[in-house]
Parts: structure tokens; C-alpha cells; sequence
């Protein structure tokens, strides 16, 4: 198993208000799956997900990624693990703007112990794997929309991470660009064996993946399984 | 850190309009410092001159126009135990008063300012001068700032003199005199100075105790027929310029806040870029960036405008220094402002510290931001 989560409980204070959108939440993702998950707005979504990416820390509960407990341990040292494991996309494709797509891509790569020719093999991959190799002297604002996002992606696969997350990838874009988008995910998946978790909103995309994990009221719910089985137990069952 | 310099030096230049200000800013604020810290290199030296020469001066006189000593004085203080050599000096100075534009001749015997002085000729010859009865010699600061070479004949108040010859001299405060023969200045039209001088400078053997023979000297003229005050060459060099001192000790306070105001300046600055980055560090974080690689990049960011300011201010402070030879004197003393290699590194040490401390409160601030919170921002 390459993701386990465990009772996974996470609040938010908001003035006298408390927020807990993930209770008690527990999932396993294995090597090499693509995981989409969907679910009304405010319903923790990316809460889960910046979890898993390390960059959030739970209330309660543990998450294992490869053998690594990484609600324990220190801040610097999570920033380590994420820069070896975890890529991540964003819904805005987030580049920094006074960077090249070549420099945004190679910018992972900077934190891990490789040298300049293996830096510039991995970026000429990744910008292949997102077929921008032509565009690697381009600023952000030289791009379209779609193109940014690609080398998005490819900012997030470069370091060939154990597990990418990508939070609505194909929010901001027009439809023709998403299926571009989510055709390049699905080939990352299947050609390359990346582990994929992505938050939707597109019952569409989501149906590309190979499990597609549905967060409602707390609860996580698998529909690949057609029985709509309880994954996760929260106190919201009652509500059901 | 190399790594990310493309990244830091462009992001500098995203921002250029701001950055170069802010590198003016800065480079005027060390400009000023360097600047106020020569003059006060200058009274420094000036006033912590070795024991080792005692000026002998007219009780209760200050400006030198005032100061009349016998020439004869010299032969009754050349007998004292523990001196080594009197030059009696007649001093003639257009502006007695605190001014940037002191002239200031000194008259000796010719044959006496080799031997008392180190000054190197960098024109003119010094047979040229011992010759000639009309002739000095000038310092090169002198030179510079008016404009005289060799052979210029030029005249302050009734004084004409040619000049024989430039030199200069490792006491950087010597090459803001001119050098005339002794006679010469005491026989200047319409002032009665023969046989008597404005001081006599005692050179002393390096054994002898100055307070004491300075001591000796007051006590054996006290009777008359002139009373005489003598101090060592530091402590009437510091009395001479008693009212510029405080202003100078003022000036210093000023260049000290002109570096507090570079900080805030340079801080403020820093702290705008970060808040201009907050989503942009949070995705850095996010990219596995450590809290402490965040911290050393706006550090290094700050660090690059205020040394980057620090070259410019302190290089321009250098050479407009090295190239005005400026002075302000009093009383026939002058501070001349001299580059020196102390001045530029305290300036480039002072600016990395400066970019140093204005920096630690913005990298703080965005090394320990909330990802989360970062990353929501619009
Ligand atoms: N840093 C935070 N501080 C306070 N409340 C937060 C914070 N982050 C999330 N929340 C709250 O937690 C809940 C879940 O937020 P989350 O962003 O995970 O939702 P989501 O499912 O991703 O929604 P959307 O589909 O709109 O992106 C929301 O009610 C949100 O307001
Ligand atoms: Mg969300």
C-alpha cells in the first residue's frame, strides 16, 4: 500500500466557529492508481488533499506514504519529503512569473541532490511528457492558459515523485484544453505508473480514473464500487 | 544558494523600479556615512598625533594672526634636556575662522623642512625652492583644489608666492598646507614680523616625557617677556578645532541615522516584496522549499540591494573624496577628508550588516507562513 490513512480528523477555527471537515476519514491508495475525488464545495476536499501532499497537518489521525508516518514529523523535515515525493498541480497552474517554463520546471529539482546535466535530462522529460519542450525559453505570460498548466504538470512529475496531487486541474480551463489536459493525467498514469489523486468538480474528468472517491458530510465514499460501500465511518453516518 | 540566484536576480529585476530606488536610497544614505566618517577619520588623526612634538604658542592667543613668539625663543628651548630639534613657524592663514576654504602657509627655514618633514616631491625640486625667496611649496590637496602647478604664482592677501614645487606626504592633513620661507612670510608688506613667529614646533627625543618638558618650557617663560602655552601637536590641534569638533561628533550621529534610516528604508522594501510573494513562497513551500531556504532567499534578496547600494554609495564617497580634496579648517588647522581603505570596508562591512538586519523580520515573516493561508490567496 503506498498511501494509508488512518482516522484522519481535521478542524478549522473560524472566530467562535469550528469547522471540521474531514472526521475520522481513513482511505488506502496502492502504487500506481488514479484516484479522482469529487464532492460539493467546502466539503474538505483539498483539505484531504493537502494532507496527503504534506503541506497541512491533521487534528488526529495518521497518513503512511511508502513507509513514512508524516504527521509526526518536523516542518523542515516534511518540506524534504515533499520535495523528493509528493508533486503537486494546482488549479492555477501557479508558475513563478519571472521564471522560464524551463527555470519553473527545474525548480524542484534544485532542493534534490542532482547535478546540472541530470537536472536538464529531467526537465527535457518532463517538458517532453507535456510536449513543450518548444516553449522552454517562454515566460508564463508567454503562454495560453492550457500551456501554463502543462508545465504545471511538468513542474510536478519532474522530480518523479511517489505520489501527485493535482487540485482541479482543469478548473479554470475551456473544455477542448481540459480534455487535453486530462488525456496527458491519464497517459502520466498509465505509461509512466504515476500515483494520481485528483479533487474535481467534473463528473467527467473524474470518470477517467480508475476509482473515483466521492467526499460528502465527512464521509468518504467509493463509487467505483457500485454498493456504494462505507469506506469511512464518521459520525455522519447517523445522518444517512 | 547559487542555484537560486537566477531566481533571486530576477525577481530583483521584476521589480526594478523599486529596486533601484531603494539601491539609491541606500547608496546616498552611505555616501553621506562615508562621507562624515572621513572628516572624523581626519579630526582623528589630527588630534591623536604622537607625543612627540610639543607646539609652543602665545599664552591665551588662539588665532595665529595673534600669536607673537621672539624667533629667539628657539635657542633657550633647543637647551632643554629631552629636545631634539625647534623649527620656529611663522603661520599666515586667510580665515582664521572655521571655513571649507583654508589656505594656510607656514613659514620655515628653508633648510628645515626636510628635516622635519616627510614630504616627497611629486614636482618641482626642492633646490628650486630653497633658492628662491618668493617660493613655497605645496601640499597636494592645495594643488588640487586650486588649481596650481608648478610655476603658478598666486597670492593670498599680501602674500605672493611661486609655486617650487608639490608635494605630498603620508600625514594626509600635511598636504593642505603651503610651505614658504620663514623670512619671506615675516617680511610680508604691511605686517611688522620680523623676529618673532606665530609658534615654535620642539621636536622631542623619544625618551623625553612631552608633559614635562612642555612643563618646563611654560615655566621658563612664564616671566616674560611672552608667556607661552605649549601642548602637544594633538592636544592643540584638537583645541584649535574645538568648535568644529562637536559639530563633527554631530555629523557622525547623522551618518550613524542615515545607515537606521538605509535599514527601514531597505526593510520596508523587503517587507513590500514579501507581501507581494506570499502565494508565491507558499507554492515554493509547497514545492518542498523549506522554511529555511525561504528565509535565506529574502535574506539574500535584502542583502544584494544594500551591498549592492553599499558599492555604489561607498565608491562614489571614495572617489569624490580622492578627487576634491576637500578640507574644512580653523584656526590655521585642517581636517582634510581623505579616502581610505578603512572608510570603504567599514562602508561594505556596514551595508552587508545593514542588509542583514533589515532583512531578518521580512525572511522571518515569510519562512514561517501559513502554506494554507498562502496558497488561498487570490
Ligand atoms: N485555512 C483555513 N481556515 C479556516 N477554514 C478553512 C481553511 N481551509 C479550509 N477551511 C474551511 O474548511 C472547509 C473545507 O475547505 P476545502 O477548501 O477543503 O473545501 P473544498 O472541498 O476543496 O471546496 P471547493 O470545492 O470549493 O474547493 C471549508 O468550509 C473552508 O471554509
Ligand atoms: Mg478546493
Amino acid at each position: 500500500m503506498l498511501i494509508e490513512i488512518r482516522n484522519l480528523t481535521k478542524s478549522f477555527q473560524k472566530g467562535d466557529e469550528t469547522i471540521t471537515p474531514l472526521r475520522d476519514v481513513s482511505l488506502d491508495i496502492d502504487a500506481g492508481e488514479f484516484v479522482s475525488l469529487m464532492g460539493p464545495s467546502g466539503t474538505g476536499k483539498s483539505t484531504l488533499l493537502n494532507q496527503i501532499a504534506g503541506i497541512d497537518k491533521p487534528n488526529f489521525g495518521t497518513i503512511t506514504v511508502n513507509g513514512t508516518e508524516i504527521t509526526t514529523i518536523s516542518r523542515s523535515r516534511l518540506a524534504k519529503w515533499r520535495a523528493a515525493n509528493v508533486g503537486y498541480i494546482f488549479q492555477t497552474h501557479n508558475l513563478i512569473p519571472v521564471l522560464t517554463a524551463y527555470e519553473n520546471v527545474e525548480l524542484p529539482l534544485l532542493l534534490l541532490p542532482f547535478n546540472r546535466a541530470e537536472r536538464r535530462r529531467r526537465v527535457q522529460i518532463a517538458l517532453e511528457a507535456v510536449e513543450l519542450v518548444d516553449r522552454a525559453s517562454h515566460y508564463p505570460r508567454q503562454l495560453s492558459g492550457g500551456q501554463e498548466q502543462r508545465v504545471g504538470i511538468a513542474r510536478a512529475i519532474v522530480t518523479d515523485p511517489k505520489v501527485v496531487v493535482a487540485d482541479e486541474p482543469t478548473g479554470d480551463l475551456d473544455s477542448a484544453t481540459s480534455a487535453h489536459i486530462l488525456d496527458l493525467l491519464q497517459r502520466l498514469n498509465s505509461d509512466l505508473g504515476t500515483t494520481l489523486l485528483m479533487v474535481t468538480h467534473d463528473a467527467e474528468a473524474a470518470a477517467i480514473a480508475g476509482r473515483q472517491l466521492r467526499l460528502d458530510d465527512g464521509r468518504l465514499i467509493d463509487d467505483t464500487q457500485q454498493k456504494q460501500s462505507l469506506i469511512t465511518t464518521a459520525e455522519g453516518t447517523a445522518n444517512v | 544558494m547559487y542555484k537560486f540566484t537566477p531566481y533571486l536576480v530576477k525577481t530583483l529585476w521584476r521589480h526594478r523600479g523599486r529596486t533601484m530606488l531603494t539601491v539609491s536610497g541606500s547608496a546616498v544614505a552611505l555616501f553621506v556615512f562615508c562621507f562624515v566618517g572621513a572628516v572624523q577619520e581626519g579630526l582623528d588623526r589630527l588630534t591623536s598625533q604622537n607625543d612627540s612634538t610639543l607646539i609652543v604658542f602665545q599664552a591665551n592667543k588662539f588665532c595665529p594672526a595673534t600669536s607673537h613668539l621672539p624667533q629667539d625663543y628657539d635657542q633657550i628651548i633647543r637647551k632643554m634636556p629631552g629636545v631634539r630639534e625647534v623649527v620656529p613657524i611663522q603661520v599666515f592663514t586667510n580665515n582664521c575662522r572655521a571655513s571649507l576654504d583654508v589656505v594656510v602657509f607656514y613659514g620655515v627655514p628653508a633648510k628645515k623642512v626636510q628635516k622635519i618633514r616627510d614630504f616627497e616631491l611629486v614636482a618641482g625640486s626642492w633646490s628650486e625652492f630653497k633658492s628662491n625667496q618668493d617660493s613655497g611649496i605645496v601640499g597636494e590637496s592645495v594643488a588640487r583644489r586650486r588649481n596650481l602647478k608648478l610655476g603658478t604664482k598666486f597670492s593670498v592677501g599680501e602674500v605672493k608666492v611661486t609655486v617650487a614645487g608639490i608635494f605630498n606626504s603620508t600625514d594626509q592633513s600635511e598636504e593642505d598646507y603651503v610651505y614658504t620661507h620663514l623670512d619671506f612670510l615675516q617680511r610680508t608688506p604691511g605686517m611688522n614680523l620680523v623676529g618673532t613667529v606665530t609658534q615654535h614646533e620642539v621636536l622631542l627625543e623619544d625618551s623625553a616625557d612631552a608633559v614635562r618638558v612642555a612643563g618646563l618650557i611654560d615655566d621658563e617663560f612664564r616671566a616674560g617677556p611672552v608667556e607661552t602655552d605649549t601642548r602637544t601637536k594633538g592636544v592643540f590641534q584638537a583645541s584649535s578645532l574645538a568648535d568644529l569638533v562637536e559639530l563633527i561628533e554631530l555629523s557622525h550621529y547623522l551618518g550613524y541615522a542615515c545607515v537606521g534610516l538605509m535599514t527601514m528604508l531597505i526593510s520596508t522594501t523587503t517587507f513590500m516584496a514579501v507581501q507581494d510573494r506570499i502565494k508565491e513562497h507558499s507554492v515554493l513551500q509547497t514545492l518542498g522549499f523549506s522554511g529555511s531556504i525561504v528565509f535565506a532567499l529574502v535574506l539574500a534578496e535584502s542583502i544584494l540591494i544594500s551591498v549592492g547600494g553599499g558599492v555604489v554609495g561607498t565608491g562614489a564617497a571614495m572617489l569624490t573624496l580622492a578627487g576634491s580634496g576637500l578640507s574644512v579648517g580653523a584656526e590655521a588647522v585642517t581636517i582634510a577628508f581623505s579616502p581610505s581603505v578603512g572608510l570603504a570596508l567599514t562602508g561594505l562591512v556596514g551595508s552587508l550588516a545593514v542588509g542583514i538586519a533589515a532583512g531578518v523580520l521580512p525572511a522571518v515573516a515569510a519562512a514561517r507562513a501559513d502554506i494554507i493561508n498562502g496558497l488561498r490567496q487570490a
